[in-house]
Order: C-alpha cells, then sequence, then structure tokens
C-alpha cells in the first residue's frame, strides 16, 4: 500500500446558499485543487446523499464532473448516508494507495434548505429502518430513545449535553464558513423547544447546504493519511446490541487505528459527527479519546474547548458549522487539514494529529480518518 | 390471555427479532417463527412535538424489550411518569402496538399465566379497558 498523502482542501460556506449544488460542489473543488496546485485531477469520487430527491438531478458524478469542467475525467459517486463524504475520502485513498490513480479529487455536497422542513426531516429519516419509520421514527426521535437512555443508564446528564452545544457555537463564532456564528448561553440551549424529547432544538444541528472537497495524491504533501475505517451495524436501532454507544463507531476507530499503527492517546484533537450533542459524548467515548463515564466531566471541565487539553469541533462541528449531510464528512477533514497546515486563523490551534469521525444513517455506517502533519 | 407478538429466532446466535425477519440481521440464516407475548420491560421512550406528517403531536414512542428477547418500536398514550425499566404490556390497534402501564390486575394476571392458571375473565376486562382508552388515541391516518 502507498502513502497517500492530502494536498488540497477547500470548501464553501455553509448555510442556505442560493447556487446550484453542482456549482457549490465545483467552487469547494476549485480550493482545494488552487491548494494543491493542480489544474486537473486523474479521477473525480463524489459525494452526495440523496441529490435525486433534494435537487432534482441523477446521474450526479457525470453532473458535477461536467459543471466543474472536466467532463472527461473519470468520475464516480459513493453514498453511505449521511457520512457519504468520509465514505468518498476512503474510495479516494483506496484508489491512491493502490496505485490505481495518482491524483484523486474527493469532493461532497448537499442543497436543501429550498424544501420544507418536514419534507427534509422525510427524506433524510428514509435512512431509517421501514418498520420504525412506519411509527413516527424520524432521526431525532431515534436520537431521543438513544439519550434517554444514555441519561439514564450512564448518567449523563442535561447541562453536559447542553455544554456541547455551547462549546461548538463558540468554536462557530471563529469560523467564517459556519452555518452559525453567534455564540449561545447554557440558559439559550436548555430554554429552547422540545423537539424529542429529552432532546431540545438547541441539541440539534441545523439543515445547511454546502460542499467540501479534499485532493488526494501519491506525491508527498504536508499532510499524510496515517488511517481510515469503517464501521457498521444493524439499519434498526431495535436490533442493537447495545442503545447508548455506537459498534459502528467502535470498529471504524478499531480499524483506522489498525491502519495507522497507534492509538487514541496519540490523537491531539477531533471533529466528531455531533448531529445531536450527546452523540459527541457518546463519541469521545468510543472513539477511546476519553476513560468510560468522562466525557461529560471533561466537555464541562473545558478539556475539549478550543484551548483545552483535546480540542473536539474546533471548527463548530456539525451542531454550528452545519451539516450540508454528505459535504460533512469532508468538511470535517477540510477543517483538519486546515488546522495541520496553520490555515485555520482565528481559531488555529498547534497539532501534529487528527481524527476525524462521521456517521452515517443513525450510526450504521460509520467512518473514522485518521490524519497526521509531516 | 396477553396478546401475542410474531417475533423470529435466527437458529445459530439466538438473536430474537419482531416483527420477523426472513434472515438474522447478523447471520445469512434463517429465522425460526415464534410468538411472544406481549408485555415487558421499557428499554427507552420520547415524545416527538413534531411528528410526521400522518401522525398527531405529540406522538410517544417506545422501546420495550418482551420477555422472550426481542427488541419491539411500539406507541404510547403519554410518557408522564413511565419510566426506564417500567413494566408495560403491549396490544395492537388497527396493526399498530401500542403499550401501557402494567397496573396490579395484569401483573397478577402475568402471575397467572406463569403459574398456569386461567384468569381468563379478569383479562378479558383489562384487555376491554385498555382497547377503549386507546381507540382515542389512534393516529391520524393519511
Ligand atoms: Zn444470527
Amino acid at each position: 500500500m502507498l502513502d497517500v498523502w492530502v494536498s488540497g482542501a477547500g470548501m464553501t460556506r455553509i448555510g442556505r446558499r442560493p447556487e446550484a449544488l453542482q456549482d457549490l460542489m465545483a467552487a469547494a473543488a476549485a480550493d482545494a485543487l488552487a491548494m494543491a496546485g493542480r489544474e486537473r485531477p486523474d479521477l473525480i469520487v463524489v459525494a452526495a446523499m440523496n441529490p435525486e430527491e433534494f435537487v432534482g438531478d441523477g446521474n450526479f458524478a457525470s453532473s458535477v464532473a461536467t459543471a466543474m469542467g472536466f467532463a472527461e475525467v473519470p468520475a464516480l459517486r459513493i453514498e453511505t448516508a449521511t457520512s457519504s463524504g468520509a465514505a468518498a475520502f476512503y474510495a479516494g485513498f483506496a484508489q491512491v494507495a493502490a496505485g490505481l490513480h495518482r491524483t484523486v479529487l474527493v469532493v461532497g455536497g448537499e442543497k436543501m434548505t429550498h424544501l420544507p422542513t418536514p419534507k427534509v426531516s422525510e427524506l433524510i429519516g428514509r435512512s431509517i429502518d421501514a418498520h420504525e419509520r412506519r411509527y413516527g421514527a424520524t432521526m431525532p426521535a431515534l436520537a431521543g430513545l438513544v439519550t434517554r437512555a444514555l441519561m439514564a443508564r450512564r448518567g449523563v446528564d442535561e447541562r453536559e449535553m447542553s455544554w456541547v452545544a455551547v462549546k461548538n457555537h463558540a468554536h462557530g463564532a471563529k469560523n467564517p464558513l459556519a452555518h452559525f456564528q453567534a455564540p449561545v448561553t447554557l440558559d439559550d440551549v436548555m430554554a429552547s423547544r422540545m423537539i424529542a424529547e429529552p432532546l431540545r432544538l438547541m441539541h440539534c444541528c441545523p439543515i445547511s447546504d454546502g460542499a467540501a472537497a479534499v485532493v488526494l495524491t501519491v506525491e508527498r504533501a504536508a499532510v499524510r493519511v496515517a488511517g481510515t475505517g469503517q464501521g457498521t451495524d444493524t439499519l434498526a436501532l431495535r436490533h442493537r446490541r447495545a442503545l447508548t454507544s455506537f459498534r459502528a463507531t467502535q470498529e471504524a476507530a478499531r480499524a483506522a487505528f489498525a491502519m495507522a499503527g497507534f492509538g487514541p492517546e496519540r490523537v491531539e484533537f477531533a471533529e466528531v459527527h455531533d448531529a445531536f450533542t450527546p452523540f459527541e459524548l457518546i463519541a469521545l467515548e468510543d472513539l477511546g479519546l476519553v476513560p468510560p463515564g468522562e466525557a461529560g466531566r471533561v466537555t464541562l471541565d473545558g478539556d475539549t474547548a478550543l484551548d483545552g487539553r483535546l480540542p473536539v469541533n474546533p471548527s463548530g462541528g456539525l451542531k454550528a458549522r452545519g451539516h450540508p449531510l454528505a459535504a460533512t464528512g469532508l468538511a470535517q477533514i477540510v477543517e483538519c487539514v486546515w488546522q495541520l497546515t496553520g490555515r485555520a486563523p482565528g481559531r488555529q490551534l498547534d497539532k501534529r494529529v487528527a481524527l476525524a469521525h462521521s456517521i452515517g444513517g443513525l450510526a450504521s455506517n460509520n467512518w473514522v480518518t485518521l490524519l497526521e502533519s509531516r | 390471555m396477553i396478546e401475542q407478538i410474531a417475533a423470529s429466532r435466527c437458529p445459530r446466535c439466538g438473536t430474537v427479532v419482531a416483527p420477523p425477519a426472513r434472515l438474522c440481521p447478523h447471520d445469512p440464516v434463517a429465522m425460526e417463527p415464534l410468538q411472544l407475548p406481549g408485555a415487558g420491560e421499557v428499554v427507552s421512550f420520547t415524545t416527538l412535538h413534531s411528528p410526521p406528517e400522518g401522525f398527531r403531536s405529540p406522538l410517544t414512542l417506545a422501546l420495550v424489550q418482551l420477555e422472550g428477547g426481542a427488541c419491539f418500536v411500539c406507541h404510547g398514550a403519554e410518557a408522564t411518569g413511565l419510566r426506564i425499566g417500567a413494566r408495560v404490556a403491549i396490544e395492537a390497534i388497527d396493526g399498530i402496538y401500542y403499550f401501557s402501564h402494567l397496573g396490579t390486575l395484569d401483573r397478577a394476571r402475568l402471575f397467572w399465566r406463569r403459574a398456569g392458571h386461567a384468569g381468563d375473565r379478569v383479562n378479558a376486562i383489562t384487555r376491554s379497558v385498555v382497547k377503549r382508552v386507546w381507540k382515542g388515541r389512534t393516529r391520524v391516518e393519511g
């Protein structure tokens, strides 16, 4: 297996965007290619969760490649629900590592703010088991079930899960590309309206448009891909062997650390999938970044803030940067690359080893990516 | 009698799922059908304040661990006073399963059932009461 390097990373501002999805993805790709100093990749891997329904376009790899002016460059599309961006990164990584292509552009995006919220929820909810959907299960509903169990069985309290939102909004306020750029208080979060008890509105990430891209290459660059891993679990939440931890995260982490040849103790900062703020607490423990039962405490202690021992979601996370589905897994990696190469003014960390964690569906198809600076 | 719920069991790993599935989620093995009593313990629950189209707000959903192993998704009237670990009975109304708290009568009924006695009259009464309560709360069809 060849060493794989990230030579470019780019993304659009996340939020409500008027541009066509293909144009957002082309803009992110142009930024990534400019940073890499390449005009044209050898292969394009496209991530989009559901452009057929969200924007009405199919044959999407060709559509995006053509919109970028790369009609003659081979392009293919990858999909694993909300973790599609991370899955596409893996597919691009595998191509380069196998020596099949020297330079691969990986680009992900989603556009949905033009649709009414119930329609967006329904489309995202199609990644849930059909029987559970028949009972009205949505993503927030299943997350509410997980959160209630987490509070009852593992002692997580509302202050801890609310503080994740306060912290990530504080980080987002320092990120000019974030969907939300205003800080929030603990009272704001704990007084926001109930969505799926015990989850309140401000425990949930927003609906966002946006795109992100990276360039992977065999040529030595500033950031090396140290490891990448996938983990999976049953589609139905009711079939899970555990409810308060995610096997898919644990297995993805195990695989990524095995490839990297080091363990979680070497990770210096992380971008994790906080679609619902309690999921950040679950992730910290599933990834082995904090000991079992301590995620809430270390969060309240400030360990995971920008100036803490282990900054988590310096970009603002899904909560504040936003969650344009298939763009998200790549936006996390873009943030890691920018942090590792001194391109994150206003929130710049001085760290060398990063972890990105992406959840597909209700944690049925998850990914962990490890990056290190040279 | 307590309502029976259709389920299936994996002959290889012992996993029980409800409703029944053709293959085990964990093994490429045909599952064997079985019936489970419609009673169990609440594993978790939530109340949705903006449920999807076709459901009345607020909508309470619960995960119930049935006696016999399967974890089951069902609806409930309200979450007030409900706790994780609470014992509930499950009944189907128009093909949708609902839970209700297991009261003293139900506990006795379960005990009698285990002890091999009939208790049929009490069961019939409890059942009709539960159904009457639920009939007013079924989901909006649409
Ligand atoms: Zn099995």
